[in-house]
This record gives structure tokens, C-alpha cells and sequence, in this order.
């Protein structure tokens, strides 16, 4: 049993707590627990708690053990001596075929693999809840022009469609890989806040605000929007794997991130002419890469059950 | 019910013409015309003569009439790198052998898949269930290089038993069509075993025990057979996964493919082949979803009016 306040007044308990919390607006503190209990159901779920540290650890890894490791990738020298050597305790993943530190060298491509990932999610989200709100908000016509060409877009095939937009841009880079990632999926996005959108503008609070008067980008930015979060939330850890995935795929067939950047995917692609003498040089990035979607997909589990309890109690019958 | 097959038919047209149409926008927009780029530059009297011949030279709502044209009458032009050779040269000889790779990662994926999710969900919450879910994780997560590269390593490699690389009989079709259904297979499993666990709940099922029948009979009259129509659905993003697998695993495996043939044109520029091969991927998921989506109706009449 708790004391804070609001579990009191939601139990319709002690009295004398009653006043103070009813100062407070009604709707913030239904917001507060719904986000506590979706924290608590998090943390039920045994598998999505250990892939969500593992995730910030593998994060926390790639972001600081490049200042914190004894080498430089970029500026040792080459060191073909010491190439390819096996595990040791100077370098315990081994090195690369110019006598490098592979476990610097995982940890600056983990980097820009989860930098691309995280950042194409981020802009399919964008454009999906740009794209998505407009058609389901307007409704008529317009959605319906905007599904059909959603339609036609689902046609187009992913990683062709990527390489394209990466061909028309020119370049291969960080940036332009999360763009080309981006568009060439963001309409399951789309679809899915249209599909919210349209849901909870029936509702009667949006009624009620139309009503009372309020103008339509209120009702949007107020009402809307704010309740198609958390299954923007369990749309970050969706889309999450396929993006690496698919910076992993572009980059190791030679068509994404090049020398001198290295991501997961392109160190993989230099593995792969010696793998027959040296495995670990391909094993070592893809399973990195195979942690990363694997825990991106246990957390998305985890999320989808605590933030929409609806499909858990399905699941669950 | 032919109504709606129709219907479904006849909208197919305009979503076919709306891709080639954001196909040819797309390949507009990269820069130049292919000969003017490049090595291959020819003096300005011969590139007026190849715009010409290629209808460079025309408006792009006349070269896209013509384009659609020529994907409705099975004719995508030349190829702009290999002169002598037409998109439709290329594509038959290299599409047949990527489509074969596709179909046998796909009964790969159905042979092992759905049995794993039956097990998994007969045996809900048991030893067998949560090993079956851990490999289907795993499985669905670990990228197609990864699993491919320790198959040749592992099987062709140290154990000698199948070859390393190449396209000629049955041996050599083994490893690429098994990595290239590892994933669809991870996610088949996944997929039944939810849709069995959701029939086994089911009013009719538990008619179906209460009236004594045998539980091997429940299962597989009353519950494999409902929870397989979903598995229908699947067929969507499967065939996403197989087409994305397949540039990674023709690569890797030197497999003469489409998807192979397709990075290298991206390479050599060869905007045409590349064009053709993004339209017929394109016309082959478009068809798939329609297939698709007639199957569901005639297994399922309830989405038939939803759908239309």
C-alpha cells in the first residue's frame, strides 16, 4: 500500500487528501498514473527490461568507450604485424587487417548504426504523424488520395526504393542513409497515427472541444496528437530493428556507409573478403547488429504490453 | 464474391500505373541523362542520335506513355551499359534463378516455421515453448549475412558437406534458400503460434472437447485450419523479407540472380536495367497482395466487403 495522494483519491481513500489533490487539474493526474502504470508493466515483463539494459549498455558502450579506449582508430598507424591477431588482453576482440582495435573499432560503428537507426526512426515518425494526421484529421477526399498513394508507395520494393534515393542524392553518408532509410519507409507511420487519428476524433471530448469552440490545430496539438503517443512509442522500437537492419543490408552489399566512415554493416562488408582465414573479422559486427534488433524487439514487446493494455489482454486470454 | 474479385482486379490498374509512374519520377531525378555523364561521353552529333533512339529527347509525360507502354507489352528497352542486350535479355536469364531462391526459402520457412508455432502453442508456457520463441527471436534478428557466412563456413568450409558458392544443382541451392528463410521462418512460427493460441479459446473448440472428441481430431479440424488463415496475411511482409534477403544472399552465395545483377547496375549506372528490375519487384508485390487478398476473401467472406 502507497501513501502518495493520488492512489488515494483513485481508491476513493483517505479523506483528509481528497481537497489537496483535487487542485490539481483532473486530466495531468490520470496522465501521471497512466504512465506509472505503464512503467510498472515494463517492468513485469522480465525479457524487456533485460533487453532494454542491454540496449543502453551496448548505447553506453559505443558512445564512450572511443575517448575512454587507449587507441585511435583513425590516427594509429598501420600496423600490419600485428593484423588479424586473435583475442588478447591489449585488444580483447582481436584486430583488424591493419593491426587495429576491433573493440574500438565495434564500438565507433556501433555509433553510427545506432545514430542512423535512431535518427530515420525519428524521421519516419515525423513524416508519419505529418503525413497520418493530415489525411486522418481531414478525412474526405484527401485521405483518400493520400491512401491510394500509400498504397502505391507499399508497392514499391524497400531496399531498391532506398538505393534509388540514395543514387539520386549522390552521396553516402550518415545523413543521407537516414534519409533515404526514412522515405523508403515511412507509411506503416502513417497509417497507423491515421488510423488513431480517426478513432479519437469520435470521441466525445473532441466533440465536446469542437463545441465549446476550439479551433482545429487545438484540437490537433491538444487532443489528438497527445493521445497517439504511446503508440508512437511502440512505433520507435518497431521500426527501430528494420532500420539497423537495413543500413546493415545497404552497407554491406557496398552501397551505404563507405571508408572511412564504418558502421556495424560495413565492417562486415570488410569481413566478408576474409572470412574463410579470419570469421570473427564478420562475426564480431553482425552480432552486434543481431543484439541490436533482437533487444529492439523485446523492448517493443515490453512497451506494446504496457502501453496498450488492450492487445495484452488478448494475448493473454 | 466475383463482384469483389473484380473489383479487386480492376483496382490493381491504377495502383500498378501510380508505381511505374513514382518509379520513373524517381529515376528522372538522378542527375544527367547516361550518356552525357561519365567515360561513355560521345561527341554531341551521336548523343543527339542515342536520345533520339532512347526518347530522351521527348517531354517526360511522352517518355512515361511510352514506358507504361512498354511494361504492358513485356518491353523495357535496352540497356544503356551492355548495348547489345535488352532489360528483357537481363531479366530472363537472371529473374527465373532469383525467383527459385525465393520459392525455396519460402517452403523452407513453411515447412519448419509452422510446425515450430503449432509445438510452441500445443505446449504453451512449456520447456518446449520457450525454447521454440527464444530460436524464432533470435532467428527473426540475426541479419541474413551473419547466418549465411557461418552455414559456408561451418558446413561447406570445415565439414566439407556442400558448396561454397554457384547456382547449378540441388546441393548448391541448399545453404543460400535456408539463410534466406531463416527469417520468414522465425516469423511464421511467432505467427501461428499467437493465431493458434487465440483459436484454442475459441466457443466452437470447447463444443468440440465437451462433446468428446479426440484432441488430435480438435486440433486438427477445428483449430490448425482456422489458425492458418491468418498465415495468409503473413504473405505480405514475407515476401518483403525474401526480396531484401535475396540482394544479400545472391552476393554472398555469387548466386547469378536479379538482385545481385541490380547492385551492380546501380554501380555501373545502368539506369535502365536498374529502372526494370525496380518496376517488375514492384509488379510482383503488387500481384502477390492482390493474390493475396482474393485468398482471404474466398477463405475468409467476412473481409470481403471490408476490403474492397
Amino acid at each position: 500500500m502507497t501513501l502518495d495522494p493520488r492512489d488515494a483519491v483513485a481508491t476513493g481513500g483517505v479523506g483528509e487528501l481528497v481537497p489537496a489533490a483535487t487542485e490539481q487539474a483532473g486530466a495531468p493526474m490520470r496522465q501521471a498514473n497512466l504512465w506509472r502504470d505503464a512503467w510498472r508493466r515494463y517492468l513485469q515483463n522480465k525479457g524487456a527490461v533485460v533487453a532494454g539494459a542491454a540496449f543502453l549498455a551496448f548505447a553506453a558502450f559505443c558512445l564512450l568507450w572511443p575517448i575512454m579506449s587507449p587507441y585511435d582508430i583513425k590516427e594509429d598507424p598501420v600496423n600490419f604485424s600485428e593484423a588479424y591477431e586473435g583475442p588478447s588482453l591489449q585488444h580483447p576482440l582481436g584486430t583488424d587487417q591493419l593491426g587495429k582495435d576491433l573493440l574500438t573499432k565495434l564500438a565507433l560503428g556501433g555509433r553510427i548504426s545506432i545514430a542512423i537507426g535512431i535518427g530515420a526512426t525519428l524521421a519516419i515518425l515525423l513524416i508519419g504523424v505529418v503525413y497520418g494526421s493530415i489525411a486522418g484529421f481531414v478525412g474526405g477526399r484527401l485521405d483518400n488520395i493520400q491512401m491510394r498513394l500509400l498504397d502505391a508507395l507499399y508497392g514499391l520494393p524497400y531496399l531498391p526504393f532506398a538505393i534509388i534515393v540514395l543514387a539520386i542524392i549522390g552521396t553516402n553518408n550518415l545523413w543521407t542513409m537516414v534519409i533515404a532509410l526514412s522515405i523508403a519507409s515511412w507509411f506503416t507511420a502513417a497509417r497507423i497515427v491515421r488510423g488513431q487519428v480517426i478513432t479519437l476524433k469520435e470521441n466525445d471530448y473532441v466533440r465536446a472541444a469542437k463545441a465549446v469552440g476550439a479551433r482545429w490545430y487545438r484540437i490537433l496539438s491538444r487532443h489528438l496528437l497527445p493521445n497517439t503517443l504511446g503508440i508512437l512509442i511502440i512505433a520507435i522500437f518497431l521500426e527501430l530493428p528494420g532500420v539497423i537492419l537495413g543500413e546493415a543490408f545497404l552497407s554491406f552489399i557496398g552501397l551505404g556507409i563507405s571508408p572511412p566512415d564504418a558502421s556495424l554493416g560495413s565492417m562486415a562488408q570488410e569481413g566478408r573478403a576474409v572470412y574463410r582465414v579470419h570469421p570473427n573479422m564478420i562475426v564480431i559486427p553482425s552480432v552486434a547488429v543481431a543484439l541490436l534488433v533482437l533487444c529492439a524487439n523485446f523492448i517493443a514487446d515490453g512497451m506494446r504490453d504496457a502501453l496498450d493494455p488492450r492487445t495484452r489482454e488478448t494475448k493473454e486470454h | 464474391m466475383t463482384a469483389f474479385i473484380i473489383r479487386r482486379l480492376l483496382w490493381t490498374i491504377p495502383v500498378l500505373l501510380l508505381v511505374i509512374f513514382l518509379t520513373f519520377i524517381l529515376m528522372r531525378q538522378i542527375e544527367g541523362n547516361p550518356f552525357r555523364q561519365t567515360s561513355r561521353a560521345v561527341p554531341p552529333a551521336i548523343q543527339r542520335n542515342l536520345e533520339r533512339k532512347f526518347n530522351l529527347d521527348e517531354p517526360w509525360y511522352v517518355q512515361y506513355a511510352l514506358y507504361v507502354k512498354g511494361v504492358f507489352t513485356f518491353d523495357l528497352g535496352p540497356s544503356l551499359v551492355n548495348r547489345d542486350r535488352t532489360v528483357n535479355d537481363i531479366i530472363k536469364e537472371h529473374f527465373p534463378k532469383s525467383l527459385e531462391l525465393g520459392l525455396l526459402a519460402f517452403i523452407w520457412a513453411i515447412l519448419i516455421g509452422i510446425p515450430m508455432g503449432v509445438i510452441a502453442a500445443l505446449r504453451q508456457n512449456s520447456a518446449y515453448d520457450y525454447t521454440l520463441m527464444f530460436l524464432s527471436n533470435v532467428g527473426y534478428a540475426i541479419p541474413s549475412f551473419l547466418i549465411a557466412t557461418l552455414l559456408i563456413y561451418y558446413v561447406s568450409l570445415k565439414a566439407g558437406l556442400l558448396p561454397t558458392n554457384g547456382w547449378e544443382n540441388w546441393k548448391y541451392k541448399i545453404l543460400p534458400s535456408f539463410a534466406l528463410g531463416l527469417a520468414p521462418m522465425a516469423y511464421f512460427a511467432r505467427l501461428v503460434r499467437g493465431s493458434m493460441l487465440e483459436t484454442l479459446q475459441q466457443d466452437y473448440v470447447r463444443t468440440a472437447k465437451a462433446k468428446g472428441l479426440r484432441y488430435r481430431r480438435i486440433v486438427v479440424v477445428h483449430v490448425l485450419r482456422n489458425s492458418l488463415i491468418p498465415a495468409i496475411t503473413a504473405m505480405a511482409p514475407l515476401l518483403g523479407f525474401i526480396i531484401t534477403g535475396t540482394f544479400v544472399i545472391e552476393i554472398i552465395f555469387s548466386i547469378p540472380g536479379i538482385g545481385r545483377y541490380f547492385v551492380q547496375s546501380v554501380s555501373s549506372r545502368d539506369y535502365s536495367v536498374v529502372m526494370g528490375i525496380t518496376v517488375l519487384t514492384s509488379v510482383v508485390i503488387v500481384l502477390a497482395n492482390l493474390v493475396v487478398d482474393i485468398m482471404y476473401g474466398i477463405l475468409d467472406p467476412r473481409t470481403r466487403d471490408a476490403r474492397s
